[in-house]
This record gives structure tokens, sequence and C-alpha cells, in this order.
């Protein structure tokens, strides 16, 4: 009896195991869940040196599964999508030239900037063999314009028009108003930005476009084609019948195959030793002293400087210290350039990047074009004036008294009783080495600084809660106009809602929106476009709008055990930045040439 | 063991899940962040994300997950789903639902837990007895001491250091990751001893800072069983060593041992968080470290019930299963 009352025991603790578990197998699904992808049949043995190894995300980003672009929210270029998906063109930023692709052109159709025609490869085509076509470009862009769940709805709704189908190979933009910056910023791929063309044929097809997780059955125009995909790799096998070799876009790529292996969550130290023991062919960019150990440590590893620092090129991300301009005291330009006072660029130079000029007073990064700004007479003349460079704590001292501030005896400025609170929101995975330097030089100054890298620092920056904010500036690449952009009237959001697209500082200032709508329709190279922009950065560095601290490197390792041709200083290859999760890392990968390794 | 007895403790089973869900479910909810938005935001600062208005992109999706809801309704719904084990689809990497996130996860934290728990018990209850054995070789007495003295050390730290003797200068074993870079799960024995190379390390840096402490309890409780009478009786009926070694001396002190097995598994649970991170295992550890980073609280609801249901499980599992071990629990 015993026994048998063991037995019942016995089997109630089972059912209480087992039963959630069935019911939890009928869960009803609502949407077309994503999921992992195993191949149909053993894949085939591709070598160590005709295969390249990259760390990276694999599912941070996208869920497994997802390789629709236009999933939402769940699609990210990064993880390897940017090798199965191709824009009308590229950006080689270190050449500062397009790279026709889909498109063997694309031009305004007169220099009013409210037409745009795209005319495409006769060659380019689908993994499944159909034609890539004008109407292609018109689902894209309809997609675009009507679907406010994408990326590029703003732009689209902002400038287009319409989208019209002139024949097979040639499609036609009108644009609302003039739009010459749209070419460059949306139908162009570079770094982060830019979009891919979908297949209409396919997506047209589908219930919901966001939701169609795109698995290995959606036809796609790049080299790879996804083969296996779970939470530790995604593994990436060459399509012999890539139409970019055959139309003579390129020579067939050396790489059969692309592993992206996981490394969420993994230390950086951990990366690091894999690239020494050449299991990484390349992985994320990384802190200045763990690449200059990864360099001693294994003489095939380079970056884009070689051995030599600051080890990196510059990303299109440069960081400022941005703060709420509606938020007291914040919102007196005076304490804000006694921030910017306190902070001494030529001993971050010296101190983070053995004396490389990194440090900056810009909002954009100093690329070609951009440097050729920067370095105009009218900005020169700027510079002089404001000086928004300058270090010196006697003239910030002034300026928190001048503000209305007395020091207190713990050393920092007081008003009513209250310090400043200068929390300092960031990241710790990219700002654990610049973050500290700046609490530091504040604090001597009289700010109550700290940090907080917590997982709440985003939504902080994006509260607009009190404090400094260490963020980029992703936006111009070309000319100033995007990055002078971020600060538009329009985009201030009040205080108690969220300032979305990273649009931190609320600024407001309609003598500076007139600036910018009257330079918008302009071309970059108009002279009056180059006047409006240099008024609008003296009002910049007058306002102190957000105070500059950091142009961004990448530091990327690159193993030559077994691969080539990576893109540096000395061989800029395509002449697209190095980092190969952006979207111009297709062109990374397909350039890369073997060492001839075993 | 009677039908009551029973009935009580599966009853008490059922309040400690529900008392876990409830908190589980309110804990994530104090936070003022959004993981919808955040989700935006990440989109955003990976670049080219800025679809029209983003405030009404959140505001429509959460309308889609019931998060405009009173919180107090959310609640209901959740309580019912948890009923069906249904936890829905996770915020930050919709449309993936938490089902089969953790089904992707378990196997990876399944096994190394498995491995970890079971070789630690054995190894340390087995070394800890002997070198209480007034009748071991000295040798074998003194084995166990250097798995006390690493008692201490975090399997953090132990990971760190073995991946960097082991994995880095020595390249005796892999540096992460669950099995070779390029290799497609299959079943084969090949595929199997690659999987088990990948999980030594990593379950080495578990094992050998528990083992001390199993080592120590045990061999406590063996010292003060020898002096028992029923150990005195039975060398002096002549009973050979290793009978007594087995019958009255492993068997009396292993009881409330099971009772620290139970316990150490929430302990377990926690470390393999860590090590699943430093080694690049896609388990649920990982998976739920990222889900709290990204404040997704469907998988954190997910997760966190599955761990509290499996372990409560077990333990009403090894509280029905005292009596096997124990005559004296089985006659009460």
């Amino acid at each position: 009896m015993k026994r048998l009352k063991l037995a019942a025991a016995a089997l109630m603790a089972v059912g209480v195991l087992v039963a959630p578990v069935a019911a939890w197998a009928q869960s009803p699904l609502m949407a077309t869940a994503p999921s992992e992808i195993t191949p149909s049949e053993p894949l085939a043995d591709v070598p160590r040196n005709q295969t390249v190894v990259l760390g990276w995300g694999v599912s941070a980003g996208s869920p497994i599964g997802v390789t629709n672009p236009w999933a939402l929210p769940g699609y990210t270029h990064q993880e390897g999508n940017a090798l199965m998906w191709e824009p009308l063109m590229y950006f080689a930023i270190f050449k500062g030239e397009y790279v026709p692709w889909l498109a063997d052109s694309m031009e305004y159709t007169d220099d009013t900037f409210t037409a745009l025609e795209i005319k495409l490869n006769p060659m380019a085509k689908w993994s499944d063999g159909v034609q890539v076509t004008a109407n292609d470009v018109k689902f894209t862009f309809d997609g675009q314009l009507n679907n406010n769940k994408l990326p590029y709805n703003a732009h689209f709704t902002q400038f287009v028009e319409s989208t019209t189908v002139v024949d097979d190979l040639t499609a036609l933009v009108t644009f609302k108003s003039p739009a010459p910056r749209f070419k460059f910023e949306v139908l162009t791929q570079k770094f982060d930005t830019g979009i891919p063309i979908v297949p209409a044929h396919y997506l047209s097809q589908q219930a919901d476009v966001n939701m169609a997780p795109g698995q290995t059955e959606m036809p796609h125009s790049g080299p790879y084609a996804l083969k296996a995909w779970n939470a530790n790799q995604k593994i990436y096998d060459l399509r012999t019948d890539w139409w970019a070799v055959e139309a003579g876009r390129i020579a067939e790529p050396a790489a059969k195959r692309v592993i992206i292996a996981n490394i969420i969550g993994v230390s950086m130290d951990t990366v690091a030793q894999r690239i020494v023991n050449n299991e990484f062919d390349s992985a994320l960019d990384m802190r200045s002293s763990v690449i200059s150990n990864i360099l001693a440590q294994n003489d095939k590893i380079t970056t884009h400087t070689g051995n030599e620092s600051p080890y990196g090129y510059l990303d299109w991300w440069p960081n400022s210290l941005w703060v709420n301009t509606q938020l007291e005291p914040y919102n007196d330009p005076k304490v804000r350039r006694a921030m910017s006072l306190l902070i001494n660029r030529d001993l971050i130079n010296d101190i983070l990047y053995d004396g490389a000029q990194i440090s900056t007073i810009y909002p954009f990064p100093l690329y070609p074009n951009l440097q050729a700004f920067a370095d105009s007479p009218g900005v020169k003349a700027l510079e002089e004036q404001y000086q928004p460079r300058l270090f010196d704590p006697d003239a910030s001292a002034a300026l928190m008294t001048e503000a209305g501030f007395t020091m207190n005896g713990n050393g920092l400025w007081e008003k009513d009783g209250e310090t400043i609170d200068t929390t300092i929101q960031g990241f710790e995975g990219i700002h654990s080495d610049i973050v500290p330097i700046l609490v530091e030089m504040l604090r001597q100054g009289g700010f109550d600084a700290s940090v907080n890298f917590g997982p709440d620092s985003y939504q902080n920056m994006a509260d607009g809660r009190a404090g400094a904010y260490m963020f980029g500036h992703g936006a111009s690449l070309f000319d100033p106009f995007e990055a002078l952009n971020l600060f538009h009237g329009k985009y201030s959001q009040a205080i108690g809602t969220s300032a979305g697209n990273n649009r931190f500082s609320r600024y407001s200032n309609p003598e500076y929106d007139a600036i910018l709508d009257r330079i918008a329709p302009l071309s970059s190279d108009d002279p009056d476009f180059i006047a409006g922009a240099t008024e609008a950065m003296g009002i910049y560095w007058r306002d102190q709008i957000d105070i500059p601290i950091i142009q961004w490197l990448h530091r990327i390792a690159y193993n030559q055990t077994y691969w080539t041709n990576w893109p540096t200083t000395a061989n800029p290859a395509m002449g697209t930045n190095g980092a190969f999760w952006a979207h111009t890392g297709m062109l990374v990968v397909t350039s890369l040439q073997p060492s001839g390794a075993q | 063991m009677n039908f009551k007895l029973i009935a009580k403790r599966l009853a008490f089973l059922l309040l400690v899940i529900w008392a876990a869900s409830t908190i589980v479910f309110f804990v994530p909810r104090l936070s003022p962040r959004n993981a919808i938005r955040e989700r935006f935001a990440e989109l955003a600062r990976s670049g080219g994300f800025s679809p029209a208005d983003i405030e009404t992109l959140v505001a429509n999706m959460n309308t889609q997950f019931g998060l405009d809801r009173p919180l107090l309704d959310q609640y209901w719904t959740y309580l019912g789903n948890i009923i069906r084990m249904d936890f829905g689809y996770s915020l930050n990497r919709y449309p993936s639902t938490v089902t089969d996130i953790i089904s992707q996860a378990l196997p990876w934290t399944f096994f190394l837990l498995l491995v970890t728990t079971i070789l630690s018990f054995v190894i340390g209850n087995l070394l800890g007895a002997v070198s209480a054995w007034p009748k071991a070789p000295r040798w074998l007495r003194n084995f166990a001491t250097p798995f006390v003295l690493l008692t201490g050390v975090p399997p953090v730290i132990m990971g760190i250091l073995l991946l960097f003797f082991i994995g880095f200068r020595l390249k005796l074993l892999p540096l992460g990751g669950s099995y070779s870079i390029g290799t497609v799960p299959n079943w084969s024995w090949e595929f199997a001893f690659d999987i088990l190379r990948h999980q030594m390390l990593p379950a080495l840096a578990l094992i050998l800072g528990s083992v001390g402490g199993w080592v120590l309890s045990m061999r406590g409780m063996g010292i003060t069983i020898q002096g028992e009478d029923y150990v005195n009786f039975a060398e002096h009926k002549g009973l050979t060593g290793g009978r007594i070694f087995r019958d009255y001396y492993l068997r009396n002190t292993l009881l409330p041992q099971v009772t620290g097995l139970a316990l150490a598994l929430g302990t377990v649970v926690t470390s393999a968080i860590i090590v699943e991170g430093l080694f690049g295992l896609p388990g649920l550890g990982t998976v739920l470290n990222n889900a709290i980073r990204a404040n997704d609280f469907p998988v954190i609801y997910g997760i966190v019930l599955f761990i509290t249901i499996a372990i409560a499980v077990l333990m009403a599992v090894l509280e029905f299963v005292y009596p096997l071990l124990d005559p004296r629990v089985r006659n009460q």
C-alpha cells in the first residue's frame, strides 16, 4: 500500500511537471514566428583557408530566422544580413566616391533636385533567378512611403511625391520639394544608413510585410546565402550564381563561406584571445589597451593604421556630451560653455590616443568633404571667435559665477543649496575609457559629476534627465547638414516626452531653424549652402548646443593568417570603412584575398 | 508518507509557484523603462531607423502587447497565461516567442548544470566521506584538500583562469562557444565529443569551486557518525570496512546532503548565468541576462518561472525520494 502511495505521489509530481509543458506546446501563435535555420542536407566541407570567421552577435538585433529587412522591430543588417541585401549604390567613404551596384546610374534630372532617375544594371538578379527590375525599386520606395513602420518612412514622407516605372530598368522618383541629399542619405548605403532594394515578387505576396520573417525562402540579391543559423553562429555560403560577378562589378569572392560566431556577452578579453589564436579573422571594435595587446601577441594581426596608434579609422559617430537644453541649469548657455571649458581635449588625446588628434570640436566626423568644410575660411574665423577647443578652468569659473553659482566647501558649484547633478549617462562597453576622464575633469571644475553605465542610461537620455549624455551624432558623412539638422527646433521635444531618434538636446532657436530651412534644398557645393552651414556652425558653437568630445574610432583587429586585403590606410581596398558589420561590410568580405596559408 | 502529506507538499509547491510568479511579475514593472522604446532606440543607434513617429509606433506596440492596460488587468491575464504556460512574445526579439527562446537555450543550460551538479555532488561527497574515513589510505584522505582550498573562488574567476591558462596559453581546450565554429549540429559521436570538449572548461569552472563545499559538509558529518553506536556495533559485529562504509556510514550521511543538493540548485543557476556569458554559451543564463538588460519582461517571466518551477518540482520530488533513502522517514 505504501509503495502504491509513493507511486501515486511520483505520478502527481510528474504530472505537475508535464502538464504545463503539454499546454505550453499547444500555445496558439498569433504571428509567423521565425525559427532556427538548419541545412536540409549536410553542408559541403569548406576548408578554413576559404572560410572567413567573424566574431559578432548573431541574434541581438535580429531574432534567429529574421532575414526580411522590413521585419519589425527585428531586423538589423549588422549581424550578417548585409551579405544578403544590396542597395542601388554604395559609397566608398575613404575614396569619396559612389560605387554603383544594383543601379548603373542614379542622377537628379536637373539642378532643382526635384526628380531622380535610376537606371538598373540589366544583369542584376535575385537569388531565385528573377531579374531585379524597376518594379522592385518602386515597391521598395512605395513601401517606405506608405508603411509608417519602415525605417525610412520619415524621409520618404517628407520628400517623395511618387515613384514611377519608366521601363523595366528605369525608375523615376519625383520629390515634393528639392531633395539634394536624398540620393546620398537614403538611397546609398554607407556605414549603417541607406536602404536595400527588396523583392516585390516575394514581399507583395506576404499578408503582412512587417511580420514575414524571411528565413531562407526570401529571395535576395547579395553574394551569400544563409545556410544555418542558431544561437551559436550563422553560416553563409557563396552563391555561385551571384549576378555581380558576371556583371563585372567585382571579381569572384575568394571567401566561399562566412561564419558569424556569436560573442554577445563574451568578455572583450576572451574575444581578443580568440583573435590572437587565429580562431577569428576579425571581431568587434576594441578599446585601445586591448588592441595594442592583441597586436603585441600575434604579428599576423593588423589594424586600419597597421601597428601604429590610433589603430582605427574614423567612424561616423563623433561623441559629445549632450545636455537637455530645456532643463535648468543646462538651459543656460553659460553653464554649457563652462562645461566645455573644463574639457582638456589635448590631454584626452595624450591619455587615450597616444597623441593622435581624435578629440573634436565638431558634431560631424572629419571625412574629406567635412574636413574641407571645417578648414574653410568662414568656419576657421568662427573657430577663432568662439574658441571651442579652449581649456580654461578660470574662464569656466567666471562663467559659472556670472550664471549665479557659488563654490561650496566641497569645491562644487551650488545654487539655492543644490549642486549641479552632472551624472554622465553612457554605455560601459564603449565608454568605459573616456567617461571616467570626463567625470574627473568636470569634478575638478566644480560640477557634481558621476557616471551611470546602467541599463537605464539610454532611457535617461531619451527622457531628458538631469546630467550629461555621452552619445554620438550619427548623421553627416558628406556635408554638415544632417549633423546640424539634429538640433533643428522641429525635433525639440518638450520636457516630459521622449526625445526620439537620438535628438537629446531639445534645442530650439528660430534663428537657427531658419538657416537650416534655407539651406536644406541646396546642394553641398552651392556657395549659399556653405555660407548657411557656416552660419549655423557659428550658432552651434556660440550657444554650445552640446559639448563635442571625441571623434569615434573603430579599432578593429584584422587577422592576416588566412586573409589579406583588409581595408587599411596603406591599402584602402574598395575605399569603404572596415567594419564588416556595416552595410558596406559585404564589400570588405568579398574583397578579401587568401594569404596562402593551409 | 501518506496522501495528506503529498497533498500538503503539492499545495505548498503551487503556493511557491504563485508567490514567485507574482513577485516576478511586479518587480520588472517597477522600472520606468519601456522595452519597446529601447528596442527602437537600439535600432536607431545602429543606424538608419527613423520612422515618422517613433512614439506612435511605441504606442501601437504597447497596445499590441497589452501594455497599455491597467497593471492589475495585465496581472490577471498573466496568471491565466501561466496556467497554460504561455508567455507570449519577446518584446526585444519579437516576433520570437518566449517559448521558442527558452527551447533554444534550455538544452545548453540543462546539459551544463546537470553534468556539473551531479559531478560536483558525487565527487565532493565521495571525497568528503573518504577524507573522514579513518581506514582510508593517507594519500586518499588528503586528496580532497586542493578542492577545499578552491571553495572560496567564484566560478567566474575560476573560468577566467581556466580560459587563460588552458584555453589561451596551452590551447588544450576551446576558448568558448558550444561547439566548433562552422559545425552544424547533428546526431553523431563526433559532434557529441565536440560539445563535450567545449563544455569542459565551463563545467570545470563550476565544479572546482563547488566540490570543496560538499567535501567539507560530508567530512563533518562523517566524523560525527564515526562515534555513533550503530557504527561501533557494526565494527564489533565484524562487518567488513567496505560494508560499514557503504551501508552504515555513507547512507546515513547522505540524507542531509540530498537536502543540500536541492538548496544548492538555486545557487548553481545563478553561477551558470555568469559562466555561460563568460564562455559564450547561449543558455538560459545568457538569455536571462540579456532580457534583464533589455527589460524584456515576458522573457524574464518565462525564464524565472521556468527555473522556479523546475527547482520547486525538483525539491518536491526529492522530498518524495527521502523515504527511499531513509526508512525512518518512510515509517513516519
